[in-house]
């Protein structure tokens, strides 16, 4: 079904937003708000170059409009997720619930992360990855005692 | 959109409750203690419901009222197959704001049914707020549209079944009786279901 973390930008919108967006960046004065539906519409693209590109975007809006911070917070979180950079995905969902701990739309969106993790079996892989590192060190140490001798 | 049957939109201007007739309806939950925190951009949420033994998938974006938000959320009106307007009847501006709203739909979505929701009816009940939208003018202007509903997120007036409803409002009127049941005529979503197709009228 459906959901924020699904839906894709079409590409009239993206080409929209993207034209305003580069007259503004040749008469050397771009919006905070041109720039935030640019990134907005790049977050939403199946492509993960354009995901990047509009998480850079983002975080230069993070650090110049505090005003904003929060709709920044949030499609920083859509944009990692999407990328399936999940970690950074919640720590802007966790920046973002210090600021308004009982929101209901980032909750959500907390949940519906988690629950990828999961379905991909990344919560899985990661104990087994400590399982990995675990037999490396006594296959190391063996090492270590056979090359004593 | 593949598994979903059903498209709701909801608009309006910033704080007339939108978000809040959301979750009273998917969650049959009000709470009063969460300050208001205005929606970032549209927020979805799902439902699967029952209409004579049969489910059905709704999906509903809530789309943000601040006008920060305005060029983004009318993206989210596209495949909707009905659009809730919400206005609080005690603010003639968010009354007037309608218009706008309705406008913005149309280039968007032409043939999408529209239901006007006034919200947060326990406030006008109980008296703590005064009417600021003449009646006749909301009769007059809802003819034009698909119906006009009076709702509270808060008491759940026309947003929920009653407590302890099983979900199906058919059931819910066996288990109850004609007396105490839902009317259906009076429930917004409800209505909105009707929209689309006769298979998912669940009066
Ligand atoms: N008493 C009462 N208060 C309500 C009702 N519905 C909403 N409210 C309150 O009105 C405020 C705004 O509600 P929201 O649902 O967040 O408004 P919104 O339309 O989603 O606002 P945006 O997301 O900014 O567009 C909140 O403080 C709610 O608690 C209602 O039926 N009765
Ligand atoms: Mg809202």
């Amino acid at each position: 079904m459906e959901d924020v973390l699904d839906e894709v930008v079409s590409s009239e919108d993206l080409q929209k937003f993207e034209r305003i967006f580069h007259e503004q960046l040749h008469q050397g004065k771009v919006t905070h708000k041109a720039q935030f539906e640019y990134a907005w519409c790049l977050v939403r693209s199946k492509y993960p170059t354009d995901i990047r590109k509009g998480i850079l975007l983002l975080k230069e809006l993070f650090n110049s409009h505090p005003d904003g911070k929060r709709d920044y917070l949030f499609y920083l979180a859509i944009g990692n997720a999407r990328i399936k950079e999940y970690n950074k995905a919640l720590h802007y969902v966790k920046a973002f619930l210090e600021i308004e701990p009982a929101n209901q739309q980032v909750l959500a969106l907390e949940r519906q992360i988690n629950k990828r993790m999961e379905k991909e079996g990344l919560i899985g892989m990661a104990v087994a990855g400590g399982a990995v590192l675990a037999i490396g060190g006594i296959v190391g140490l063996g090492i270590a005692l056979a090359s004593r001798k | 959109m593949s598994r979903c049957d059903f498209k709701i939109v909801l608009l309006g201007s910033e704080h007339v409750g939108k978000t809040s007739l959301v979750l009273r309806f998917v969650n049959c939950r009000f709470n009063a203690d969460i300050p208001y925190q205005n929606t970032v951009g549209a927020a979805f949420c799902a439902k699967t419901m029952q209409s004579n033994g049969k489910d059905f998938n709704v999906g509903i974006w809530d789309t943000a009222g601040s006008e920060r938000y305005e060029a983004m959320t009318k993206i989210y009106y596209r495949g909707a197959h009905a659009a809730i307007i919400c206005y609080e009847p005690s603010s003639i501006e968010s009354w007037n704001r309608l218009r706008h709203w309705l406008l913005e739909l149309r280039t968007v979505e032409e043939n999408c049914k529209v239901y006007l929701c006034g919200t947060k009816k326990d406030l006008l009940d109980g008296g703590n707020v005064n009417r600021e939208v003449p009646e006749d003018i909301v009769k007059t202007y809802s003819l034009e549209q698909n119906g006009h509903f009076l709702t509270s997120s808060k008491t759940g007036e026309n947003v929920a079944w009653p407590a302890g409803g099983s979900g199906d409002p058919n059931a819910a009127r066996v288990e109850r009786g004609p007396a105490s049941g839902i009317r259906c005529s009076q429930h917004v979503f409800f209505q909105a279901f009707r929209g689309k197709n006769k298979e998912y009228c669940l009066c």
